[in-house]
């Protein structure tokens, strides 16, 4: 990560951890709705790569606040939640593994039984996974200039991707945690229910696999692989 | 384990010019095979093409040019094996030796082993298989038992390798073996790459549920080859074989190799597909391109010599379960006759029944995922 992009960040979880509890105010005084309007306009001229890091890191601090709508047009609202899900969904991992290592039962840390360590492994995919989509779309938008309409295809499939490892990865972070993760006080839910709000918003399964499976079929099979190679 | 973060993937060069370039090759050069052996094109065996393909220098691409290489760099050639998997090429005969054991010659073997074996496996001429599993080593491959004693004529070499796939068409072997007297578990095993017309070696067929013969059992009995047989450092063969396995498991072969049925599918669907199916080439689709983005990333770190082996595992892991999804779900959604005699029908056939082997070879999906438990510090 660039020193500038890490100095964005470091301002972004100040400001995010006053705004757990101001709301809003905080957030707007930083300027971060300026975060993508150009140097010369008087903004902060940064790209999407830079959105997609704040809004990970928005993901898992202040999911209840409307950041993303603050920062990035409607038109790539989908693309932002991608971003707030891949935050999202490292910290749900990040929770699970500090907890099976702390809690120990039948003498060990849960994370010594190989069963939980499968299912921390099969979390940990999908969790690369969507991180891996999140980059890819934002690579796409800063290439064609955040145009939405260029980046249809790498927005689809982010968000049905993003979408599709919701399930597998509040299923499995609640398994490991146990009763302790069910709880209003523990820190578990307050990524798991925003993740589960996400998957319908901008777009739930069936909406982008519909309209991406639709593009594909007018591409044909083997238009397909040139039309990814060629982006 | 970090979170992760995209490596960019920038070959030299001007890849649009190397991918047309190579479409345009195999417009010429790749046989109208059957659509069967398309999806299987890892292991479909065709030393003609094999040869053509090294001769256009499509073999060795990364090996030095002064024994026959390209002196490419590793991206270029990522582009090239994408684009040969995605046409379903029959890219079989040459796979492993290209793959695999010829970087491991360049990095590790001798002057002498590479000036002998690495033109013949740029040319596309040269096959390799490799010697790892026996009956009583499988997920646990340091339980190996084959030996190889020193003697004043060479190494003498008696036990038993098993599921070698290719031993049977393959020049040469690159085997581990416990080369120290009394050693156990992951001491005191050695690679060596043995001439598998040496007397004494016996390879017998073994047909895979498919009916096709891809692995073998290879049986040595007192086998002797020179002390020049011995692959990098004597003693080290568990260490030089874990980085050659987990550096292999990212290519785009992991989620590529069952790429004509995706596009089987697509086309059997037409331009208006009905609700049902458009999703589901939906979710393929978007499943696909994820795994694209995280091999080509996890190419690129390597290629920046970095050790991404948790980031190969996690390609490999998602990469056999979407290719071991993949006819199941279209199974599930497209009407088509077991014995339908259609190219979609053939292939939803086929590749149902080699599935099973997807997370099996190259390290079984438990084992994969306790490389990866490891690199999350469970272990
Ligand atoms: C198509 C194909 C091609 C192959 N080609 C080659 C080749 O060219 N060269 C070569 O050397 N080998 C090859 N193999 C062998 C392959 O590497 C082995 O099949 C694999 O390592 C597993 O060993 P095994 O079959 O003995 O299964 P086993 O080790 O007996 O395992 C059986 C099951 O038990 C699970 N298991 C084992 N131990 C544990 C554990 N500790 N914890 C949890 N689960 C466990 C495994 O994951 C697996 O699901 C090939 C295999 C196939 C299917």
């Amino acid at each position: 990560m660039s020193a500038a992009r890490e100095m964005l960040c470091d301002t972004a979880r100040a400001v995010f951890a006053e705004a757990a509890t101001a709301g809003m105010a905080p957030i707007d005084e930083a300027g971060f709705g300026l975060l993508l309007v150009p140097e010369a306009d008087g903004g902060f001229g940064g790209d999407w790569g830079d959105v997609n890091a704040v809004l990970q890191i928005a993901g898992v601090m202040v999911p209840d606040l409307p950041v993303a709508g603050l920062i990035a047009p409607d038109a790539v609202q989908p693309a932002a939640t991608v971003s707030l899900m891949a935050g999202a969904m490292g910290q749900a991992l990040a929770l699970s593994i500090e907890h099976v290592n702390t809690r120990q039962q039948f003498g060990r840390p849960l994370g010594k039984f190989q069963a939980v360590q499968q299912s921390l492994a099969v979390m940990a995919c999908e969790v690369r996974a969507v991180e891996a989509a999140a980059a890819a779309l934002a690579a796409r938008l800063d290439a064609v200039g955040f145009d939405p309409a260029a980046a249809d295809f790498e927005m689809a499939a982010a968000k049905l991707r993003a979408n599709r490892a919701v399930g597998v990865v509040t299923a499995i972070a609640h398994q490991v945690h146990g009763a302790i993760g069910f709880t209003a006080e523990y820190e578990l839910n307050r990524v798991t229910i925003p993740l589960m709000r996400w998957r319908s918003e901008h777009g739930n399964d069936a909406y982008w696999a519909a309209k991406l499976g639709r593009q594909v079929s007018g591409l044909g099979g083997q238009g397909l692989w040139e039309a990814l190679t060629a982006r | 384990m970090q979170g992760f973060a995209l490596y960019p993937f920038d070959p030299p060069g001007d890849v649009a010019a190397l991918r047309a370039e190579l479409r345009a090759w195999l417009a010429v050069n790749q046989p109208q095979g059957d659509v069967v052996a398309r999806a299987n094109s890892w292991a479909s065996f065709d030393a003609d093409f094999s040869r053509a393909l090294g001769t256009a220098g499509y073999i060795g691409m990364t090996l030095p040019t002064r024994y026959g290489g390209g002196d490419r760099h590793p991206l270029e050639r990522y582009v090239v094996i994408e684009e040969l998997l995605a046409a379903g090429a029959p890219v079989g005969a040459h796979w492993i030796a290209d793959r695999q054991t010829g970087p491991l010659i360049v990095r590790y073997g001798s002057e002498e082993q590479r000036q002998r074996y690495l033109p013949g496996i740029a040319k596309g001429e040269l096959y390799a298989c490799i010697g790892l599993s026996e009956p009583g080593a499988g997920s646990d491959l340091a339980a190996v038992r084959t030996t190889a004693r020193e003697t004043a004529e060479g190494w003498r070499i008696n036990g038993q390798k098993i599921w070698t796939t290719g031993a049977h068409f393959s020049h040469i072997m690159l085997a581990l073996v416990r080369t120290e007297e009394g050693s156990e578990r992951n001491a005191g095993l050695s690679q060596l790459l043995i001439d598998l017309d040496t007397p004494g070696i016996t390879i017998r067929p073994i047909i895979d549920m498919a009916g096709n013969h891809d692995f073998n059992e290879v049986f040595f009995d007192d086998v002797l080859v020179s002390l020049g047989a011995l692959v990098g450092t004597r003693g080290q063969g568990w260490q030089q074989v874990t980085a050659e396995l987990g550096l292999e498991r990212s290519g785009p072969e992991r989620y590529l190799s069952s790429h004509a049925l995706l596009a089987a599918l697509i086309d059997a669907a037409g331009a208006d597909p009905d609700a049902a199916v458009a999703t589901l080439i939906g979710e393929l689709t978007a499943e696909m391109w994820t795994l694209r983005q995280l091999s080509m990333s996890t190419a690129a770190k390597l290629a920046a010599g970095e050790d991404p082996m948790v980031e190969a595992s996690v390609v490999k892991e998602l990469g056999n379960a979407f290719e071991q999804d993949m006819p199941r779900r279209v199974q599930a959604i497209v009407d088509c006759p077991w014995d339908d005699p259609g190219d979609l029908g053939r292939l939803l056939r086929a590749l149902l029944i080699a599935s099973p082997s997807f997370s099996l070879r190259g390290g079984t999906r438990e084992v994969i995922r306790g490389i990866i438990a490891r690199g999350l510090g469970l272990r």
